[in-house]
């Protein structure tokens, strides 16, 4: 009879009127991430990365700006890493590409900002900073007692020569 | 005392209206100013109602919409169930840019919704609320309230016609052909009830619904046909052809903005309102009902009745235009009249017996 | 005799029932349409040239934004396009798992068609419905990949992470309310007679017109052309699984509508039945790191879930594609427009973008 469909939707919204309802109430509820969620900042592990910039080349889309110093013995250090978060894609191929395991997400999503300057993500936090300078300096320090060493062994050579 | 006066069919609105007139007579002590006084209460009170209905029935129809949707719904503004809501839409609504259209006869597009709003408050006058409580319970109430709604076409007509905007003026002429169509099967459906009480008077109607059975149990058909078609005037799913979002992205209100197009959101609501009181009085005997005052069950039974046109609401979706001209005219207007006769035949059987 | 003219009606691209930023052009007398020209190139990225300046495993996730509702068929049929390239047997735990998650995005992509319909025609909440089981299946992919819309999962050679253990247990859960949401819809939708009148008879096309269209995937089938690449071609496992191929009679919107719905049941069918036979060992085949294909091209082709879904890519031997070209199927079957709108009225265009089921990110690339 026509009209019978009709009745059954009515059923079904009579139904879901009383029935339970699948609202969370974002801010207060939240939902919990899951393990490979990717998205928020990169974060990136001073300690484990070697500066050897694979992130950036598999970046697709060039949202990765680093700087890279080599201290006084030739090894290359991170000092700056911006994340352009205007252009990444969330593609994860340069967590995937870090054999290091240095870099990861921090599945922060709230990241939205009122202007576009701030979509600039610098990935070297201050004690990351520190950890750069102290290591440039220990290095510098190594290379020059190093040289030390290599001028005093030269000395004495020449000296020993000498004598 | 005064409850059992209100338990013998004296009900608590016009006892009160009674006092009030009382209280009118000592202080003017003159019968005309007193009556005059007494209007302009039901006046105000009826825009009152108006205005209250509107705000709630945002409400409502926003939580029944969500509750039928899985959702929740409001629940940011006054507390967990957002009952300051309609307030916030308000204000956001006041606060809007007065946004006019370009090459709009601004004139004609600044009336549409003000006088939209006219016959819509017009027929509320009509109403019986309860036993004696109407502004004007005029002997041709029906008639008249029939020959108020159906101005409001020409509003919509002039709005759609004055944006200077195709979606607007589709929207029209939609309007048009949609409200005139089941005019029709509207008054064939009420001509059944008015044969079985023999009267034109609202609250007439109820008296007999309180002295025979509930219409809607002597007239199923024509409650059926009343109900579809009032959903129709009122342009709500499935007959929002006039709004039709998908199509005509909002009809006449396309380009209004802010206050204006917020009046026609009142009238919206306040059709709503209307044809639920409407569906009450003829249909589900008004304010008759065992135990609570008069006015109680009528709120409630007016309630039920919005309830329901906001579940078509969100369940169904909605006509095309040929499907629904058709279905008045081809389905609607015969059964109303095939009602008739069943009544006419009806009627005559009894007399005989 | 009174004049009358014809007037023209500009849908979109602001409009809400045009899905993304389509225009369309209603040449119209009252309410029936004339012609309905579809306008288009609002959403112009450049997919095709950004695949060229970038690697071929770069390239990936750009496919995602191509038709961001079905992005891992879309990954496949990249991927399917590369390896051919360049030679790449994919290992068979792979190919099972791409199987799942690509039958799961058809799914999450019939149940956006659905929802759409439904908005489309006034049905609010029937949307609110379809969109509420599609979250489920993003839930999944959220859990395989890490991500809901643009999934970057199947890869060049595989795919890229395993799935985690719990996904067999979820994906089964899913399988068992498929047919209890589904029921719904058929009670809330396609049971309601206003639904069926809406759809039956309106913008029909005859096999004829459609072949003439060059359409693909669901909209040919309406018409009963049982055209899916999937058995046409049999890539990948498919030819392995048991399933059938839903086809409609009339070619009308009803039929789209019924087309779409049956398929998710295929594809219910067909995860079960990978779900099963899951194998163990590698998800990535061996090849080095940066991919030289060898000169060459190749056009490989499958079925997304708006239809042919094809990837035409010439190698010149470096690192980067020196061409690619996507056939999407969207762009194509959206020429049907016209012949499905004529002699309907200003609804049933409405009804009828919604049947072809038009994705602006596909269509304008």
């Amino acid at each position: 009879m026509f009209g019978e469909g009709l009745l059954t939707g009515m059923g079904v919204t009579w139904k879901h009127f009383w029935g339970k309802k699948e609202t969370f109430c974002y801010p207060e509820e939240k939902l919990p991430m899951t393990e490979r969620f990717r998205g928020g900042h990169l974060v990136l592990d001073h300690k484990k990365c070697i500066a050897c910039s694979l992130c950036s080349l598999a970046c697709p889309n060039q949202a990765i700006k680093l700087k890279i110093v080599p201290d006084a013995k030739k090894k290359r250090h991170m000092q700056s890493y911006v994340h352009l978060v205007g252009r990444c894609l969330y593609c994860n191929l340069c967590v995937e590409a870090c054999n290091m395991h240095a870099l990861s997400w921090d599945k922060n999503y709230a990241i939205s900002s009122w202007h576009k300057e701030e979509m600039e993500d610098e990935l070297v936090t201050a004690e990351g900073l520190a950890y750069f300078h102290e290591v440039m300096e220990k290095a510098k320090a190594e290379a020059e007692a190093e040289a030390k060493v290599a001028a005093e062994k030269a000395e004495a050579e020449k000296t020993g020569g000498d004598a | 005392m005064d409850i059992l006066n209100m338990m013998m069919g004296q009900g608590v609105v016009s006892t009160l209206a009674d006092q009030l007139h009382n209280l009118f007579m000592l202080l003017f002590d003159n019968a005309v100013v007193a009556g005059f006084l007494m209007k302009c209460v039901g006046i105000g009170a009826i825009l009152g109602i108006i205005s209250v209905a509107a705000i709630v029935f945002t409400y409502g129809e926003r939580k029944v919409c969500a509750f039928m949707q899985v959702r929740i719904g409001p629940n940011r503004v006054g507390g967990r169930f957002g009952l300051l809501q309609p307030i916030a839409d308000m204000l956001k609504l006041m606060s809007k840019e007065d946004i006019i259209p370009q090459g709009c006869d601004r004139v004609v597009w600044a009336l549409g919704p003000m006088l939209l709003f006219v016959p819509t408050a017009l027929i509320y006058a009509f109403f019986p609320f309860d036993n004696g409580v109407a502004l004007a319970d005029v002997n041709v109430g029906i008639f008249l309230m029939l020959a108020i709604s159906s101005q409001a076409v020409l509003p919509f007509l002039i709005s759609g016609y004055a944006s200077n905007s195709k979606y607007a003026f589709i929207g029209g002429m939609r309007t048009v052909a949609q409200m005139l169509s089941y005019e029709a099967p509207m008054v064939f459906s009420l001509l059944g009830v008015v044969m079985l009480s023999g009267s034109m008077r609202m609250s007439d109607i109820v008296n007999a619904q309180s002295e025979q059975l509930w219409f809607i149990l002597m007239q199923p058909i024509a409650f059926v046909v009343f109900v579809i078609s009032a959903t129709a005037e009122t342009n709500r799913v499935p007959f929002d052809l006039v709004e039709g979002e998908a199509e005509i992205v909002a009809g006449p209100f396309a380009e209004y903005s802010g206050m204006r197009w917020a009046l026609f959101f009142l009238a919206e609501y306040a059709n709503l309102l209307s044809v639920s009181i409407l569906t009450t009085v003829f249909f589900l005997g008004g304010w008759n009902g065992p135990f609570l005052p008069g006015v109680v069950w009528f709120g409630l039974k007016v309630l039920a009745m919005v309830f329901v046109f906001m579940w078509f609401r969100w369940t169904f979706p909605r006509t095309r235009i040929d499907q629904m001209l058709a279905f008045s005219w081809k389905i609607l207007l015969p059964l109303a009249l095939v009602n008739v006769l069943f009544t006419g035949v009806g009627i005559y059987a009894r007399q005989w017996m | 005799m009174p004049k009358t003219e014809t007037y023209t009606l500009s849908m979109g691209p602001q409009h809400p029932s045009t899905h993304g930023v389509l225009q369309v052009r209603l040449d119209l007398d009252g309410e029936n349409i004339l012609k309905a020209t579809p306008y288009m190139g609002y959403l112009h990225r450049g997919i095709e040239k950004l695949l060229e300046s970038r690697t071929y495993i770069q390239g990936v996730p750009y496919t995602d934004r191509l038709d961001y509702v079905s992005s891992m068929n879309n990954n496949l049929g990249y991927c399917r396009a590369v390896e051919e390239l360049a030679q790449i047997e994919v290992p068979e735990r792979a190919e099972y798992i791409r199987v799942i998650v690509a039958e799961l995005n058809r799914i999450a992509s019939h149940l956006v068609f659905i929802g759409s319909l439904a908005n489309d025609l006034g049905a609010v909440t029937g949307m609110i419905y379809a969109f509420r089981d599609r979250e489920k299946i993003l839930d999944l992919f959220d859990l395989v990949c890490g991500a809901r819309m643009t999934f970057h999962y199947i890869r060049v050679g595989g795919v890229s992470a395993d799935l985690p253990p719990e996904f067999a247990a979820k994906c089964d859960e899913f399988l068992k309310i498929v047919p209890e949401f589904m029921q719904e819809y058929e009670d809330i939708l396609t049971g309601n007679e206003i639904l069926q009148h809406r759809l039956h008879g309106t913008s029909p096309m005859t096999k004829e017109q459609a072949l003439s269209h060059n359409m693909t995937g669901p909209n040919i089938r309406a018409v009963g052309i049982p055209f899916d690449i999937r058995k046409v071609d049999g890539y990948g496992l498919y030819p392995k699984f048991e399933f059938d191929v839903p086809v409609g009679e009339n070619g009308d919107n009803w039929d789209r509508y019924r087309v779409r719905y049956q398929e998710i049941y295929e594809s219910a069918k067909i995860i079960r039945q990978a779900l099963d036979g899951l194998p163990e060992g590698d998800i990535m085949a061996k090849f080095p790191k940066v991919l030289r294909p060898p000169k060459g091209e190749v056009f490989s082709r499958t079925e997304g879930t708006r239809g042919e879904l094809g990837f035409y890519i010439v190698s010149d031997g470096s690192t980067k594609p020196y061409r690619v070209h996507i056939r999407r199927p969207s762009f194509i079957n959206l020429q049907g427009l016209d012949d499905m709108c004529r002699g309907m009225l200003i609804g049933d265009s409405v009804a009828a973008f919604s049947a072809i089921d038009p994705l602006m990110g596909e269509v304008d690339c």
